[in-house]
């Protein structure tokens, strides 16, 4: 193939330029289908609605199906760069092959057909690049393969978009081959952040103001969510065709990947790699957590109950441990699939970081609206010892009060930063552990006004060694969403400079600007994030954060989850694997 | 796996669906086990999990129905789901030829792989979208007929056939046995002995 001209010689770490918009144009290869002429000069719409394009529409509602159709592939003709015709006959989904983890046994299946298109109009399929709808949105993830062939776009058809995705994948190409990795093109607003995994390329458009490191993240969390659902052996696919088609085997999934990125917007667990519990009284866990420990002894590899994204308790098998990245992933599948809450499943899914090559097999039952449990297992034949392990779980649930204790806490027992107490460890002092329900009630509400005292309005409290994170409410001074989109995405920037490994780790921040104060500590034990009103006093405000550290520490058997074996992992800096 | 309860036998039968994404399985069960149907019905994970009991007669069949999705990556491990099945019901729907072709292909897999004891039906789905026919009944009925399985048109819309397929597999059932002949191997079907001893005992 025509390398196409070098768009970056020094891509390896493309600088912010001066010069960058007329570099992104040069990467214009190929006329009007490629990298759209005016993706530099739409900056006016930052202003105004900054954040609610991140991760709008659809999310939960989208009721997607895969399949591809058969004429899909027609837009590949005027595209076929290399000249060899392979692109243009239509998809065999059949041919790949693709088998998870499962024994050769079982590889010959007969041809499946190419499955009947099904609407899915919440993600925009009828733009394509070629639209300025399409080209005026905010953020735009792709992943496609390093043949070029589109895989997922969070806007649009993919097929629609092969032309793209092929200049996508010269520009990877190029650089690749040459010997060196593109890690992202800054062109005016716009960053375009590149993730090479094998044969699988992820990109990130966006316009939105965040660092490379937190866009990044985003990317490796995709491509988890990729892992989870098919494991890295569909890599082989790709060894066996290297034009493999590989978006028919993400049918159906669309509403996966809207809904991660959507979290990457609200849920501060995508950056701070830990995951967060529901609040409960010690004894009501405790019993949770004793009855998923017999589980887990029966032979069950990870025990999960959870209430939406939260932890009510998880167990693991002897020395296996959860990644909250895959607690993450694994909680944002089921609750963006329907299916589950039909009736109880049985599932293939992999945990990336715990073993990306296998699958491991998900039961799944959800007790009420929020509440599930997700038991793993190695075992395919296990459904039925499953089962009945659920049974025990729901009768102990059930004699324990611990459904309607989880109800009342998801309603009831948030931290609120008008409760953090006046002089925390004297109560503490005093006070017994106290149960679910009376933790809001210790509070003192002359400051409500301005939010907590001091003018603290939010906090995120990161456990180290438990990679465990709480979080405060937002108060009525960050009600609307917009508000508090603009907060995480304040407190991502943060968090990214503060583990900045070039500048080295920072142990302290305070930044002052038009919006909030924000405040960032890190010791060996904990992260906290705070932020406060724009005019709050920086020595009250470390005040502050004493206290909320020290309140933190009072609840802690409450927001907490301590398993006999803690779950905390050793930190793992790639995929396993690779 | 027959128990014997005040003279009313009841008999557990695995039963899977296989077919095409979209071509209506998990709407058949969700109106034969809840009598619902929802016009979005969201395309199923791996395999979804129902009982349901048939009198028939005097005697009563508890079905252990798997709703397999038709999604392409589960394919290599529908085995998992369909091997030791009593029953199968190949669902494809009648406005769309490739979900048809689908179907026989499932039909041959069962037909190498499966159980020959296996009951098969052929469920020709979405039977009240008659203007947008792309399967003709008689060529689906020629082809059960060939192929020794049995043949309705089903709309899980509005509920036609639907509990007639599962009658008429528990009636198959009834009257063959296949049931007390489990294939050995594997997984699915293999419960613990207790379970049919509450189940018996639960409606004595
Ligand atoms: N008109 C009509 N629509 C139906 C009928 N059965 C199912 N549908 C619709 O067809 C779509 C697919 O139905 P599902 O039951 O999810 O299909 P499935 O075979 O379970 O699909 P997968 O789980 O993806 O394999 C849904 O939108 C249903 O509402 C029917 O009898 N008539
Ligand atoms: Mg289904």
């Amino acid at each position: 193939m025509d390398p196409p001209p070098n768009p970056n010689p020094n891509a390896t770490d493309a600088q912010p330029q001066a010069e960058a918009g007329v570099r992104l144009a040069a990467l214009s290869l190929r006329g009007g289908r490629d990298l759209p002429p005016d993706f530099e000069i739409h900056e006016h719409h930052l202003d105004d609605d900054d954040d609610d394009d991140d991760d709008d529409e659809g999310y939960l509602t989208a009721a997607s199906r895969g399949g591809s159709s058969t004429c899909a592939w027609k837009g590949l003709r005027d595209d076929d760069r290399d000249g060899d015709g392979d692109d243009v006959s239509p998809p065999s989904p059949s041919s790949s092959g693709y088998a998870g983890e499962r024994g050769s046994s079982l590889d010959d299946d007969p041809d499946p057909e190419p499955a009947q298109d099904w609407p899915r109009n919440k993600k925009h399929l009828d733009e394509d690049d070629a639209s300025s709808s399409w080209r005026k949105r905010k953020k735009h993830f792709f992943i496609l393969s390093n043949s070029g062939k589109p895989i997922y776009s969070r806007y649009g058809d993919e097929h629609k978009l092969a032309g793209f995705s092929a200049t996508l994948q010269a520009i990877i190409s190029f650089v690749e081959n040459s010997g060196d990795h593109i890690k992202f093109v800054r062109s005016g607003k716009h960053q375009i952040v590149f993730l090479v995994k094998g044969p699988i390329y992820l990109v990130c458009i966006s316009c939105t103001e965040e660092s490379y490191e937190g866009l990044r993240g985003q990317l490796e969390l995709m491509y988890g969510q990729l892992l989870l659902i098919l494991t890295k052996s569909v890599n082989r696919c790709f060894e066996k065709n290297p034009k493999f088609d590989m978006a028919p085997l993400l049918g159906g999934t669309d509403a996966v990947f809207l809904s991660l990125i959507h979290a990457f917007s609200w849920n501060p667990a995508a950056f701070l790699h830990a995951y967060t519990c529901l609040p409960l009284a010690q004894p009501t866990r405790q019993a949770a957590s004793a009855v998923l420990q017999d589980v887990a002894d029966s032979g069950v590899l990870f025990a999960l109950l959870m209430c939406e994204h939260k932890v009510i308790s998880l167990v693991g098998a002897q020395k296996a441990t959860l990644h909250p990245d895959d607690i993450l992933l694994l909680a944002n599948f089921i609750l963006s699939s329907e299916s589950f809450r039909t009736s109880e499943s049985f599932s293939p899914i992999c945990l990336p970081r715990y073993n990306p090559m296998a699958f491991l097999y998900a039961y799944v039952h959800f007790f009420d609206e929020h509440t599930y449990v997700t038991l793993l297992t190695t075992r395919s034949d296990a459904f039925y010892d499953l089962k009945d392990s659920r049974s025990l779980i729901q009768n102990v649930l059930l004699k324990s009060n611990v459904l309607i204790e989880v109800q009342r806490s998801l309603h009831e027992s948030a931290l609120h930063v008008e409760d953090l107490p006046i002089d925390p460890s004297s109560q503490s002092a005093s006070q017994p552990p106290q149960s679910s329900q009376d933790m809001s009630s210790q509070s003192l509400s002359s400051e409500m006004a301005i939010g907590g005292p001091a003018g603290l309005w939010h906090f995120i409290y990161k456990s180290i060694y438990l990679d465990q994170y709480v979080s405060s409410e937002f108060p009525s001074s960050i009600s609307n969403q917009k508000q508090q989109k603009r907060l995480y995405k304040a407190y991502q920037k943060l968090y990214a400079s503060m583990h900045d490994k070039a500048t080295g780790p920072h142990k302290t921040q305070f930044k002052r600007d038009d919006d909030y104060v924000l405040f960032c500590w890190i010791t060996q034990d904990f992260e906290l994030y705070a932020a406060f009103n724009p005019l709050a006093d920086k020595t009250q405000a470390i005040k502050m954060c004493n206290r909320v550290c020290q309140w933190v520490r009072d609840l802690e058997n409450e927001i907490f989850v301590y398993g006999e074996s803690a779950l905390s992992w050793q930190y793992h800096h790639c995929w396993g694997g690779k | 796996m027959a128990a014997t309860a005040g003279g009313n036998k009841i008999r557990n039968a695995k039963l899977v669906l296989l077919g095409d994404v979209g071509a209506g399985k998990s709407s058949l069960v969700l109106r034969f086990v809840k009598g619902q149907f929802v016009e979005f019905q969201e395309s199923t994970i791996g395999a979804a999990f129902f009982s349901q009991t048939l009198a028939v007669n005097d005697e009563t069949v508890k079905f252990e129905i798997w709703d397999t999705a038709g999604q392409e990556r589960y394919h290599s491990l529908a085995p998992m789901y369909y091997r030791g099945a009593a029953a199968a019901i190949v669902v494809y729907d009648i406005t769309n030829a490739a979900s048809f072709t689908r179907a026989k292909k499932w039909v041959q897999e069962l037909q190498a792989q499966g159980n020959p004891n296996t009951i098969m039906a052929l469920a020709g789905n979405k039977a009240d979208l008659l203007e947008a026919r792309q399967v003709p009944a008689e060529e689906a009925k020629a082809y059960a007929q060939e192929n020794g399985l049995f043949f309705m048109e089903t709309s899980a819309k509005t509920a036609i056939n639907v509990n007639d397929v599962f009658y008429e597999i528990a009636k198959k059932l009834l009257q063959g046995q296949q049931v007390q002949n489990p294939q050995g191997g594997m997984v699915l079907n293999q419960r613990p002995p207790e379970r049919t001893v509450s189940s018996s005992s639960c409606c004595a």
